[in-house]
């Protein structure tokens, strides 16, 4: 039985929580937020424990009560949680991205490993089935070589905890936040990436909008667009592979399996549409079964940290682009952190 | 009236002599072609007179010609009109280079004739409908653009430089550069682009990805690759995406169609919407009859589109963005 501890009873929280409270083999030991009432809500919900600090959660569970620590908090928020989960000698789950800056991600995969504990980061996207899928026909070479991709997401701007979102510095716009699941995606489909260029509504547009467009030219020759947008309304996701034999697209919002259209009238707004893409198992609940396992294991994961500090440092090299006008090489010497430890599981 | 079309190299040839066809009081004078086939073939076709030589049509004392020849001849072809005093719709890209351009708007102007960049995509009625909304205001400010021009690799001598000037760059770029100049209002100030080899067994550039900064602030991407396979079940799109400060419009220019599913060709996408080479020839040819000082779509809009599409090589060989000034 592995026992997770949840940090955060946000939108990603409860998406973790669900995740964790049906899976066979984990036990959901309890949620803590700093917003007692959120955390107790959720708790409530999955039949767990509620606190409204980390240090209470582990003071009151005992260090012998948890084996992982899953971080759903903002960004900001992730280095000095997850050291305090790899001081507390749990391996630990963070929500993406990483960090906001690279300096911080490579400390916190360090510090980690120094702790002798691991650190799985929820590039989500990998364990989305139509991602997925794509995947496994590009590299069945059902449209020959790639050549071109269009990818993207977005949706609303995002409301989170002191709006912290708004806070470029904390989150890094659209482009580190959102756009960084494609990043992830598409260094995993096509290899490293040679340069990147972008442009941004940061710094251009004072309201709660922001919209940017980044292209990376990948060491393969492969040419990807990326478009992120906070300026749109309902979420949606797309991408489109070009090759030399053939064209594979998804766009979430066309392909939608199932639509609910209310009648009824609510407080805030009448007729809310809302689409659902239904599975048996939520790819939130894939990606934390696949990091379960690899702690029980100790194998490698699909996507490690290491992976997710490179993601990083593509939307930091687009940020970068964004401000200096000119394209932003990604040095190609980064590949330092890269596979040079190995794990034994802890729970065997 | 007298209209003449020089070239069947591209194939807008036919179906802008079609639309001649429809308008009343216009006569097609004759088809010019150096390839004598395919000329005496449409001439045929559309019961018109072929001229192995274009001088020979020009002297028919015709009132326009369509120039629909290879990119490279545009600028000769051009020029000779221009002489001979006759009105010109030309094929897009303007030319293959500035200076040809520049020389092409000058010698119209000089023999006061028309030149009109043919660009059908302004008369797309879905595309009208975006910039009246925004003319409106409906948007707001402008923020950003997201377009796309993609088809299919049309050989022949699109893929030879000497006679196209480049590949899927500067043939599919100039459509939507245009129409985000005018829808914006505003002129592109710098260019980065992404160019690529990627797909087509002949060297050309087949994939590209350009960014734009305009003068007022906005920033925009366009997808110009010749990324289509054969089996898609269309030759290509254009769409574009507006961000405004009030709103966002998605306009995606070749959607009015059917979906069709046949054992034979499998699935294909059949357009049913208004035919944008009718209204482009329509429009010339009310310019020549009203006495127009000025296309609706001048040469200078060609000329500022095909200069996005010289930026953008320009970009992709250095590997930096590259401001129109530099282009001067």
């Amino acid at each position: 039985m592995i026992r997770v501890l949840v940090i955060g009873a946000g939108t990603m929280g409860r998406a973790h929580a669900s995740a964790y409270a049906v899976m066979p083999g984990v036990k959901l030991v309890g949620i803590a937020d700093i917003q007692a009432d959120k955390a107790s809500g959720l708790a409530a919900k999955w039949s767990t424990r509620a606190f409204p600090s980390f240090e209470e959660a582990v003071q009151e569970l005992g260090l012998a009560g948890i084996d992982v620590i899953d971080i759903c908090l903002p960004t900001p928020l992730h280095k000095e949680y997850v050291v305090k989960s790899a001081d507390a000698g749990k391996h630990v789950i963070c929500e993406k991205p990483i960090a906001r800056s690279a300096e911080d991600a490579a400390f916190m995969i360090r510090y980690c490993r120094e702790k002798g504990v691991r650190l799985f980061v929820g590039h989500v996207l990998r364990f989305f089935p139509e991602y997925v899928k794509a995947k496994a026909l590009l590299d069945q070479g059902s449209i020959g070589k790639p050549a071109v991709i269009r990818a993207g997401r977005g949706g609303g701007y995002p409301i989170g905890w002191n709006d912290w979102y708004s806070d470029f510095s904390a989150s890094g716009g659209v482009t580190l936040d959102a756009m960084i699941h494609d990043f992830d995606y598409l260094r995993w489909c096509f290899g490293e990436v040679e340069r990147v260029y972008a442009k941004g509504l940061h710094g251009r547009h004072q309201a709660q909008l922001d919209y940017a467009l980044v292209t990376l030219r990948f060491r393969s020759g492969v040419i990807a667009h990326v478009e992120g947008t906070w300026a749109h309304e309902g979420f949606s996701m797309h991408f489109e592979i070009a090759g030399t034999k053939g064209v594979i697209d998804y766009d979430s919002r066309t392909d939608t399996p199932i639509v609910y259209k209310s009648r009824r009238r609510s407080e805030t707004v009448p007729g809310v549409i809302v689409p659902e893409s239904p599975l048996a198992q939520s790819p939130y609940y894939r990606e934390l079964a696949h990091f379960m396992s690899c702690i029980q294991d100790g194998s490698d994961p699909l996507v490690t940290a290491e992976d997710a500090l490179e993601a990083l440092r593509i939307a930091l090299a687009a940020l970068s682009s964004m401000s200096s006008g000119q394209p932003v090489l990604i040095d190609a010497d980064s590949g330092a952190l890269v596979g040079a430890h190995s794990y034994r599981g802890v729970m065997s | 009236m007298k209209i003449g079309v020089i070239s069947f190299a591209h194939m807008h040839a036919f179906s802008y002599t079609k639309a001649l066809l429809q308008i009343d009081g216009v006569e097609l004078a004759g088809i010019a072609d150096t390839d004598a086939e395919r000329g005496a073939k449409y001439a045929e076709y559309f019961g018109t007179t072929y001229y192995p030589d274009y001088r020979e049509l020009l002297a028919q004392g015709i009132d326009g010609v369509i120039v629909t020849s290879e990119n490279a001849r545009h600028k000769e072809h051009t020029l000779a009109a221009a002489k001979a005093g006759v009105h010109v719709l030309c094929e897009k890209p303007l030319s293959t280079n500035i200076a040809d351009a520049q020389e092409m708007i000058e010698a119209c102007k000089a023999s006061g004739v028309l030149l009109q960049t043919a660009f059908p995509v302004r008369y797309n009625s879905t595309v009208i409908r975006a910039k009246q909304l925004v003319d409106d205001g409906a948007l707001g400010r402008i923020l950003a653009m997201k377009g796309t021009n993609r088809g299919r690799n049309p050989g022949g001598w699109f893929i030879d430089p000497a006679l196209s000037g480049g590949g899927a760059v500067i043939d599919h770029t100039v459509h939507v550069a245009d129409i985000m100049r005018w829808i914006s209002g505003a002129e592109v100030k710098d260019v980065y682009a992404e160019v690529g080899h990627l797909i087509s067994e002949k060297p050309i550039d087949d994939c590209g990805m350009l960014t734009m900064e305009f003068e007022n602030g906005v920033f925009a991407t366009l997808d110009c690759s010749w990324s289509r396979n054969k089996e898609y079940p269309t030759w290509g799109d254009v769409t574009l995406e507006i961000i405004g400060s009030q709103g966002t419009i998605s306009v995606n220019a070749t959607s009015q169609k059917l979906h069709v599913y046949t054992d034979e060709s499998g699935y294909r996408h059949h357009a049913w919407g208004d035919s944008m080479d009718a209204e482009l020839i329509r429009d010339f040819i009310s310019a020549i009859s009203s006495g127009a000082a000025e296309a609706s779509v001048t040469g200078e809009d060609g000329l500022h589109a095909l200069a996005v599409a010289v930026a953008a090589y320009r970009s992709s060989e250095q590997g930096r963005t590259v401001t129109m000034q530099e282009l001067d």
